[in-house]
């Protein structure tokens, strides 16, 4: 009786863990810099001798759709299939991760089967040093500045800047037209605190290098990470 | 009526009576376990943030704007990583609420969705000096204590 129990434990982990076992379970992909989608698929086989099905599948994002070899889900041993995921890329620039999180008939709702990856590298033409400017509160109101270069075969050239504070004086120093650009912040007072929100528009065609985006801080020191 | 039979009959009672109460209640909402000793380095612990920190943190919800709006927690942000959205939009709404200083956690669906730490690399990278952190556990934790919007 004991002995027919272990075994009954012991075959009800196993066709637990049982499953497709893909390729890969991340897919690296460098786009193109103008990628309006992507598309990246996943081979898997069935290697248990159960059949497997899968039972669902969600997605991070209403960006991605997600298909399964022609919308097979039951997999007997030894077979296998694809699954393709499709990302629309939108505005994105840099490297994203998207995921695909698949549950096998028996999965708990929070213990999903498998996990899959795609992480996309997308080029970043337009490259500013810094993301924020900041200003202690009562520091002098000096001029900071982000470098910005172009990191691209063709020219791309600053047409526009904007700042959602008046307190702020934004400049475009020109080193080198189409490649290399400062823009520089000078405060009015930093007496009190407040963030503005700077715009530099470029001529670049593709329009997720088109509109940069940089902050300038003023505010009260912090106090130290621990 | 022998004891089989009696035994038979009680279990099916017990066994009908938890599928009435999954069937009306649904599946248990079972708090992640959160070990403070197995955190990454950018992670805290849902006990942390509403003791040691009195729940005084910016929350930012890293899952499609339709779960943010419907059970998200009521003071939470939205920055996900859906292209559909306005990366930019996000970023000057988070940073406009950093400036006081307040320690940053993000949260996604579970502790396997993933996005909440690519959220917060991205609130790192606006340089503005806040502690971010990733919610071990994400919405689910959250729900499990009953401090999202559904409760």
């Amino acid at each position: 009786m004991r002995t027919a129990f272990f075994s009954w434990l012991a075959m009800a982990g196993f066709l637990h863990a049982g499953g497709l076992v893909f390729e890969q379970e991340l897919v690296e992909i460098h786009a193109p810099m103008d990628a309006k989608t992507v598309v990246a698929e996943f081979k898997f086989e069935n290697k248990s001798d159960k059949p497997v099905t899968i039972a669902k599948f969600d997605k991070v994002c209403a960006c991605i759709s997600v298909q399964v070899s022609d919308g097979k889900l039951n997999y007997a041993p030894g077979e296998g299939g694809v699954i393709r995921a499709t990302f629309e890329m939108g505005n994105f620039a840099g490297v994203i991760d998207k995921t695909v999180v698949l549950w096998f008939d028996g999965d708990p709702e929070n213990k999903p089967g498998q996990v899959l990856t795609v992480r996309v590298h997308i080029p970043v033409l337009v490259v500013m040093n810094e993301k924020t400017l900041k200003w202690t509160i009562d520091s002098p109101p000096e001029t900071r500045k982000i470098d910005i270069t172009i990191d691209y075969s063709q020219p791309i050239k600053i047409v526009a800047t904007t700042c959602t504070s008046e307190n702020f004086k934004v400049e475009v120093n020109t080193l080198e037209a189409g490649k290399h650009y400062e823009l520089l912040v000078t405060p009015a007072s930093t007496k009190a605190p407040g963030l503005a929100i700077i715009r530099v528009e470029t001529d670049c065609e593709i329009a997720r290098h088109k509109v940069l985006q940089a902050f300038a801080v003023i505010r009260r020191e912090l106090p130290p990470n621990p | 009526m022998k004891a089989w039979a009696q035994l038979a009959a009680v279990l099916a009672l017990a066994a009908a009576a938890a599928g009435t109460t999954y069937w009306v209640k649904g599946p248990p909402q079972r708090a992640p376990r959160c070990e403070a000793a197995k955190l990454q380095a950018d992670e805290v612990c849902l006990q942390r943030v509403m003791d040691e920190w009195q729940g005084k943190v910016l929350w930012v919800d890293a899952r499609p704007r339709g779960d943010w709006a419907r059970d998200g927690m009521a003071a939470a942000l939205l920055w996900n990583l859906d292209t559909h959205e306005n990366m930019q939009a996000f970023e000057a709404e988070v940073a406009g609420r950093m400036l006081d200083g307040s320690r940053v956690v993000v949260y996604c669906s579970n502790e396997n969705c993933g996005v909440s730490r690519q959220v917060a690399e991205r609130i790192k990278a606006l340089q503005l000096g806040n502690e971010v952190y990733v919610l071990y556990g994400g919405w689910r934790a959250l729900a499990a204590a009953k401090l999202t919007r559904n409760f």
